[in-house]
């Protein structure tokens, strides 16, 4: 039989850059999502120390006011707009077709639309700074009358709506396509009860972000009207400024578990596999994870507790807001389980999990008692709830996203990184987040409002500003460790088979690498640890 | 113990060694407990507040200590031993039906207590209760960037709220720009300023002395630079302080008063204390300071042209005429702000 044969003729899809550029493999595609990430952490983080240096004594002179309100307002957006929620995003699209034994997703070239949809709305808000006036100073909350053009003439606040625009576009497109992927591409076997728990987590912050990103992306809509067009939507004499608080709060609470469940899921997937153990209540933690999203979308106006609410509604989203903290607490005292009798490898991935619970329970904690209404007068635009939010979306979710990264690095790259380096970033960064963090809560008790640029107390005041400061410098040092490592193993790491921890989950069923079409078979699956099932397999017959 | 182990341990001491710092600090200043609570004892509704926060941070912190002391627990004695080959499986447990039972149920129930405590404490908190029949009722307007407070007869004082120990008062919180929020912590908690609404925040300052508060919400770029002061006096006292405010519309000290506050607070913050410019441009012998009707539209409208450099927020809206003509009055007799004669115009 003659064989055609034509020789290997690379298109210019297949160069080195352009392979990138116009790639809709999934894989690809999570790695751009992930990089471009950290670059937007990187610089957010650079904003944050400088804001630290500028609060480190009282009566500081490193930024100007003006700077100072454009720094907070851009930190906070790209933390959350082009770090946490498009990293998680880039986990999932890495993950979640190889987790559900899927070639791709649903939809690779709207994958591909999303990420450059993403990298896009990230420049443009990073490049505001250059803007007429500057960047946005609103705050990330973007309050009205303050965002209106009558106290905000500025083009950045223009900018941080197109922005906003972008990546909510970026996000919708691809929470439909997870959704998709998941609900249609698993493998055969893998039923509801056996995808992993990160793909749980990543079901909940889709369906998440398909039901509240329309209000952010209308409310967004109607203040760019109002900015550009004269219309009235805001107003103060139609109730504008609460209006605001609601639309912006009926997404951003909900917006906070969409950044925190699928870090979440990490944890899920990596206590088991470091604990040589099966997570403790499967069914539990993907209800609870359910349970948390559900919840999430009723307690919104806990953020507007001093804008003078009737007191039935003050309780209600008091009681609504306690409701979050029982699947939460589920989901803690699962992990516990989980590590109880397991042998425990006290690799970077599992340190950064024991990290999050650490810190994510004294988050949770906190907002505890900012959910107590009477206490929230206190504390609420208090340092208190910086300190709070911190512990949630830094000690939680970004040491999540840290054990993540460690954990599948080897996956991605097919290489191992360097161990030692791993852990001083893990100490580093975990003594300078509580340093830097924890005197936060006695500076909003104290009564060091959020957002100010300068303060004029001494004292004990001034050294937990000072000591705050140094913390946010560790961290910052432990993320110079990190990219070290990540730049070093990345090019020269050891390199390592399918599976380097013994894990549970078809990802390490793929080549390290994995290859572009992911799987040279369709794997097929008859519980929730299919490559332990196959580890099993292959012990009986070799023995 | 393995080396690894080792410094596990060392590192988990420094941790907590240097998380102990800022409480160490904290104790070294019993004063005001060193943010370990909110201040706020100035008030019986403050005071409520405060019972709340430590009753809900015993339970917090018990179970903070449980959870915490639990992990640390399982951290060291379930660590992979030396001996102990990489793949060898702990027990393959995946799950107990009654003990997720036990820890939904436990948190649910204290978290219905705490509910069950704050909606019965409410009325504390609020102020609601008790006899107000004397209450004092003072408007306060956020500015961008001061506070004004409005006695019942009229008469304005600005940043600085004087109040009588021991009688109740009602803040009545309204805005004419942007959100603000008022927060003097030693009194009680803070509520918002909004346009287009009135909050109201009520309580009864029960001691005398100068009590510091600022603006909590971001306001724009002197959020930060927004105090107020609230000094609370003998009943005797404050009769003296609100009569000394009185007069304020027609000409005498009174008036001249008014105005200095008002420069001050509405003028010199950005333009500096002798007009010569700070963050906002120089207006020192400007004839506008001095043009009712040029001023009037300045105050109340601000300066948002795109043509012009720079952004003045409407410092005075909501000014009674007599105040403007107090701002006209101290300016014209202050040598270093007052126009040269005969220069009254425009810009």
């Amino acid at each position: 039989m003659a064989v055609r044969t034509e020789p290997a003729v690379p298109t210019w899809r297949e160069g080195r850059v352009t392979g990138w550029l116009t790639t809709v493999d999934h894989k690809r595609i999570g790695i751009l999502y992930i990089v471009s990430a950290f670059f937007f952490f990187f610089a957010a983080g650079l904003m944050a120390v400088l804001m630290r240096a500028q609060l480190s004594q009282a009566g500081n002179e490193i930024v100007t006011e003006d700077s100072y309100n454009q720094l907070i307002t851009i930190h906070g957006t790209a933390m959350i707009f082009l770090f946490v929620v498009p990293i998680l995003a880039g986990f999932g699209n890495y993950l979640v077709p190889l987790m559900i034994g899927a070639r791709d997703m649903a939809f690779p070239r709207l994958n591909a639309a999303s990420y450059w949809l993403f990298l896009l709305g990230g420049l443009v808000i990073l490049s505001s700074f250059l803007a007429d006036g500057g960047a946005a100073n609103s705050g990330w909350t973007a309050y009205t009358p303050l965002s209106t053009d009558e106290f905000s003439p500025g083009t950045g606040q223009d900018l941080w709506i197109l922005g906003l625009h972008l990546t909510s576009l970026s996000s919708l497109a691809g929470a439909i396509n997870f959704i998709v992927t998941i609900h249609n591409m698993r493998t055969p076997g893998m039923t509801w009860m056996r995808i992993p728990l990160f793909v749980w987590a990543i079901e909940a912050f889709s369906v998440l972000l398909v039901l509240v990103l329309p209000t952010i992306s209308a409310a967004v809509t109607l203040l760019l009207l109002d900015r550009q067009v004269g219309t009235d939507f805001f107003a103060v004499e139609n109730g504008g400024p609460v209006l605001w608080q609601h639309m912006f709060w009926f997404f951003g609470h909900p917006e906070v578990y969409i950044m925190v469940l699928p870090a979440m899921g990490m944890l899920s997937e990596v206590i088991p596999v470091f604990s040589r153990k099966p997570i403790f209540g499967y069914k539990a933690i993907a209800f609870s994870t359910i349970g948390i999203a559900f919840a999430s979308m009723l307690v919104w106006a806990h953020h507007m507790f001093t804008i003078g609410l009737p007191d039935y509604l003050q309780a209600w989203f008091m009681i609504t807001s306690f409701s979050v903290a029982v699947p939460t607490a589920i989901k803690i005292f699962n992990w516990l389980a989980t590590l109880w009798r397991g042998h425990l490898w006290f690799r970077a991935p599992l340190l950064f999990c024991l990290g999050f619970i650490a810190l994510f329970t004294m988050g949770g904690l906190s907002g505890i008692m900012l959910a107590t209404y009477p206490v929230d007068y206190q504390a609420h635009d208090s340092y208190y709830v910086v300190a709070h939010f911190h512990y949630v979306l830094f000690g939680g979710t970004v040491f999540g996203i840290f054990a993540g990264t460690y954990y599948w690095f080897p996956k991605m790259t097919g290489r191992m990184y360097d161990e030692r380096l791993a852990l001083t970033h893990f100490w580093l960064m975990f003594i300078g987040f509580n340093a830097a963090f924890l005197p936060q809560h006695m500076l909003g008790l104290m009564g060091m409002q959020r957002r100010i640029y300068t303060y004029d107390r001494g004292g004990l005041f001034e050294w937990y500003n000072l000591v705050s400061s140094l913390g946010s410098f560790l961290m910052a040092l432990a993320i110079l460790v990190f990219v070290w490592n990540m730049a070093k193993s990345w090019r020269s790491g050891t390199r390592v088979g399918n599976d380097p921890w013994g894990a549970d989950t078809l990802e390490w069923y793929a080549t390290s690498p994995p290859a572009p079409h992911n799987f040279d078979r369709v794997p097929y699956v008859s519980s929730s640890r299919p490559v332990r099932d196959l580890r099993q397999r292959l012990r009986e017959n070799g023995s | 113990m393995g080396r690894r182990t080792v410094v596990v341990i060392v590192a988990a001491l420094a941790a907590l060694g240097l998380a102990a710092v800022p409480i160490l600090l904290a104790l070294a200043a019993p004063a005001d407990l060193g943010g370990l609570a909110p201040a706020g004892d100035g008030s019986p509704s403050g005071e409520a507040i405060n019972e709340l926060y430590w009753f809900v941070f015993g339970i917090c912190a018990v179970v903070f200590v449980l959870v915490e002391a639990t992990l640390v627990l399982f951290v060291l004695r379930f660590r992979r031993r030396p001996e102990t080959a990489a793949e060898t499986e702990g027990p393959q447990i995946h799950g107990n039906t009654r003990l997720e039972i036990i820890w939904t149920i436990i948190p649910a129930v204290i978290l219905v207590v705490i509910a069950v405590v704050v909606l019965v404490r409410s009325p504390a908190v609020e102020a609601t209760g008790g006899d107000r029949s004397d209450e004092l009722v003072v408007r306060v307007e956020g500015h961008q960037f001061y506070w004004r407070y409005v006695y019942p007869d009229g008469e304005i004082a600005l940043d600085t709220l004087v109040l009588p120990v021991g009688r109740p008062v009602r803040l009545e919180l309204t805005s004419y720009d942007v959100n603000h929020s008022w927060w003097v912590p030693d009194l009680t908690g803070k509520r918002d300023a909004i346009a287009g609404q009135v909050n109201e925040l009520r309580l009864t300052p029960r001691r005398e002395g100068s009590f510091e508060g600022g603006c909590a919400e971001l306001c724009g770029i002197l959020h930060a630079v927004m105090p107020t002061t609230v000094e609370v006096v003998s009943e005797a006292e404050f009769g003296d302080r609100l009569e000394a405010l009185g007069g304020q519309d027609q000409s005498g000290d009174s008036q001249l008063a008014l105005g200095e506050a008002t420069w001050e607070t509405s003028c010199a913050k950005c333009h500096g204390p002798e007009g010569a410019g700070d963050i906002g441009p120089p207006i020192a012998r400007l004839g506008t300071l001095v043009n009712e009707e040029a001023l009037r539209e300045l105050v109340t409208e601000g300066l948002n042209n795109p043509d012009v450099e720079g952004y003045m927020p409407p410092v005075g809206r909501g000014w009674p005429d007599f105040q403007l003509q107090a701002l006209i009055e101290y300016v014209r007799s202050n040598e270093a702000l007052a126009p040269p004669e005969g220069g009254g115009g425009g810009r």
